[in-house]
């Protein structure tokens, strides 16, 4: 099933084995490289937690669940620190084709939710295939020149 | 301190301030646009 | 996508890396070598209001695209100390800045002052022309290859260089093929 950021923000998530809630949705943390979903960030601020893509049983439309509440864990480094603080959000990036033009601004990110594969980004009325993308960080996320608006 | 002095202080503050802010954006402006020297 | 950009307009840009999307550096000076007619590199800033200069510099061949919003590398390690850069990029010479030369014909002719670089940019950085203030008043262009010599104060141009002052950068892109023609180049 094809799933959006926007769509997921403030998803409640669950333990499967305890059917305890653990928090909602904070943030999608991406593997720009392997264009996936590498980990969802639970909370906000010193108390915000990742779970690893691998841990989860499901990401269904009205809950993530998490396969038990022992796969939450604290930041590891900088960078999913700076994601638990929302500086690596895909959601409102500025998006710079390789070329160094800005294209326009993340407007959301769908994904496939059995894999955590990227499947599109939208950029205002634009859908571009997830392949185009080559990195992203806090400044903006990288799209190589397929993305480019044709002049 | 009467007023006075407070007044005195804010404006050597707003003073010292502003230099430092003038000077630290013209130390980083650069702008040169430089012709190597010619090789041989 | 190659466009022309002006080195005042590449100055203040930031530098982005492809694959971590971040804002490493800014550019400071712009280096050129005006017989090869390119881009040799740029000094940088750090990034942040009040930060200062950055040691690191970027070498042309390090450098991945320059665009209208951002000069784009691979990685952060495309920034390299002035230890492991080219001379010219490492310790520039800052009295060659030509902003502010007068422009002279070799017949002695003043056809203005240089305000800017025209640079065509993409994946690399081919120096087309200079941007001048003329005598009277009012912007001009002038293409490169210009100048017969150049010191931090006065550009020497040859004298055609006067039928090729154009108004615009639209011109200015016309005018380089014929320019060199008539100059016996290319």
């Amino acid at each position: 099933m094809t799933e959006s950021f926007k769509r997921s923000a403030g998803r409640k998530v669950l333990s499967r084995s305890s059917a305890k809630e653990l928090g909602s949705v904070s943030h999608l943390l991406v593997d720009a490289q392997e264009r996936r979903i590498a980990a969802v960030v639970i909370g906000r601020g010193k108390k915000a937690q990742l779970v690893e893509w691998e841990q989860l049983s499901g990401f269904g439309p009205d809950a993530v669940m998490v396969v038990d509440e022992g796969a939450l864990r604290p930041p590891a480094d900088d960078r999913e620190r700076g994601a638990t603080e929302g500086k690596l959000e895909l959601v409102g990036k500025r998006a710079l084709s390789e070329g160094g033009t800005e294209v326009g601004k993340l407007d959301d990110v769908t994904f496939d939710t059995d894999t955590g594969a990227l499947v599109e980004l939208i950029i205002g009325d634009r859908r571009v295939q997830a392949g185009a993308l080559m990195g992203s960080g806090s400044y903006a996320a990288v799209l190589d020149d397929s993305a480019e608006p044709s002049p | 301190m009467g007023v006075l002095g407070w007044v005195i202080v804010v404006v050597i503050v707003v003073v010292v301030a502003s230099v430092a802010f003038v000077v630290i954006r013209r130390r980083r402006r650069g702008g040169r646009v430089i012709a190597a020297k010619e090789k041989g | 996508m190659r466009l022309l950009m002006t080195a005042s307009q590449i100055r203040g840009l930031p530098v982005v890396t492809v694959r971590g999307g971040e804002d490493v550096a800014e550019v400071r000076d712009v280096i050129f070598s005006p017989e090869a007619g390119r881009l040799l590199g740029v000094t940088l800033n750090k990034r942040g209001f009040l930060a200062g200069r950055s040691r690191d510099v970027l070498p042309a061949e390090a450098i991945h695209a320059i665009g209208q919003d951002a000069v784009m590398v691979l990685d952060a390690l495309s920034l390299v100390a002035p230890e492991d850069a080219p001379d010219d990029v490492a310790h520039p010479a800052v009295e060659r800045n030509v902003i502010g030369d007068d422009v002279l014909t070799e017949g002695g002719l003043s056809l203005g002052k240089v305000t800017d670089l025209v640079l065509l940019v993409g994946s690399s950085g081919e120096v087309v022309g200079y941007q001048i203030e003329k005598p009277g008043g009012g912007r001009g262009y002038i293409p490169l290859p210009a100048q017969l010599a150049v010191s931090g104060a006065a550009l020497v141009v040859p004298n055609i260089t006067e039928e090729f002052v154009k108004d615009d950068l639209v011109g200015l892109g016309a005018t380089v093929d014929e320019f060199r023609a008539r100059l016996g180049l290319s």
